[in-house]
């Protein structure tokens, strides 16, 4: 089940329910996940559609065995700052 | 007509014997779906009637509310210190709570009897009860929704099922016609607008629960109507759940918490 909370937000994994289909999965997520907080939409993916990566082969495919921290955008967390406050003041940022 | 300090004495009267009937309706079916809390066949299946439950007892409030702004006691009186007679819920919603066939049955026919009711109570003359009817009928979006995925489930999926629903059917559909016996005073609701004859919302629910039950491979079985819940004759149930139901607001715990 993917929740999405405001319009425009991406849509966030926020568990998993048994069920023989989409509809029925829906009928049941909707009170597993959104029972109080906020949501605007609500995805349904049977798991067996998501390609996904061994917990095993973490190490040796998402860490880097070299030093490459050229290649690590760490100038756009500025940016993300800069966004969060603008929102937490009530401005927005055009969008990029 | 917003002010009930200014309603005549009859329309005050009718207009309460209708929230007593729509109050008392929910009040018991939320308690009747709360009995499934840890036992429904799946978690999820649990946690959503269990939500169900909440909602129902919550339009409940709302209309108890309602009765009490006409002069009635307030809801806590209402649902936890009346006996058995002076209920005016209709038999279906004390049945016991049976199988999840049976269940699921009596939440489709019910939750498409509250839709057919509240759209038409969106229209009524008082304008307190067409606001709340507006409010209470956006959460009957997702009440038939979930009825409905029941029903076409296991109306046809196995031999089981089918025998199962086709059997909470049969039992349920009478009792169910009695959520349409008018409670005292439809002829002058209706005279002043209140609402609209029973017997057309009756012809409304049909219209829609007969082709989703007949899509289901069920038999909409031929019966005549149990009356008798809107004037307080009930089943042998409503005791045993009423004293369940109120035990702890009657054992004086609740003056201490």
């Amino acid at each position: 089940m993917f929740l999405q909370e405001k319009r425009g937000e991406p849509h966030v994994h926020v568990g998993a329910v048994h069920a023989p289909d989409p509809e029925m999965a829906f009928i049941l997520a909707k009170e597993q996940f959104v029972r109080r907080g906020r949501c605007v939409s609500l995805w349904v993916v049977p798991a067996e559609a998501i390609y996904a990566s061994r917990a095993e082969d973490a190490e040796e495919l998402f860490s880097s065995a070299l030093e490459k921290e050229y290649r690590e955008p760490r100038g756009f967390r500025v940016a993300e700052r800069v966004r969060r406050w603008m929102e937490r003041h009530g401005e927005s940022l055009p969008d990029a | 007509m917003g002010n009930p300090s200014q309603m005549p004495e009859p329309l005050r009267e009718a207009v309460g014997s209708l929230l007593l009937a729509m109050a008392d309706d929910e009040v018991l079916l939320g308690h009747r779906d709360s009995e499934w809390v840890g036992h429904a066949p799946i978690l999820e299946a649990d946690i959503a009637i269990a939500s169900i439950a909440q909602d129902e007892i919550g339009h409940a409030i709302l209309w108890y509310s309602l009765l009490q702004e006409l002069g009635w006691p307030d809801p806590d009186r209402m649902a936890y210190f009346r006996d058995p007679p002076e209920f005016r819920n209709a038999t279906l919603v004390e049945l016991p709570r049976g199988d999840w066939a049976f269940t699921a049955v009596r939440q489709f026919l019910f939750d498409f009897a509250e839709k057919v009711r509240l759209e038409a109570l969106m229209a009524s003359a008082w304008a307190p009860l067409a606001e709340a009817a507006a409010k209470v009928r956006r959460e009957e979006t997702y009440h038939l929704m979930h009825s409905r995925a029941w029903i076409a489930r296991l109306g046809d999926a196995t031999e089981e099922s089918h025998r199962r629903m086709q059997a909470a059917l049969d039992l349920a559909w009478p009792h169910a016609l009695g959520l349409f016996e008018p409670a005292p005073g439809e002829a002058l609701r209706v005279a002043e607008g209140i609402q609209p004859p029973e017997v057309e919302l009756r012809a409304r629910w049909e219209a829609e629960v007969r082709p989703i039950l007949e899509a289901a491979s069920l038999v909409i079985p031929e019966a005549e109507p149990i009356y008798g819940g809107r004037t307080g004759r009930h089943t042998e149930h409503l005791a045993s759940l009423l004293a369940d139901f109120q035990m702890v607001a009657r054992s004086g715990l609740g003056e201490t918490w």
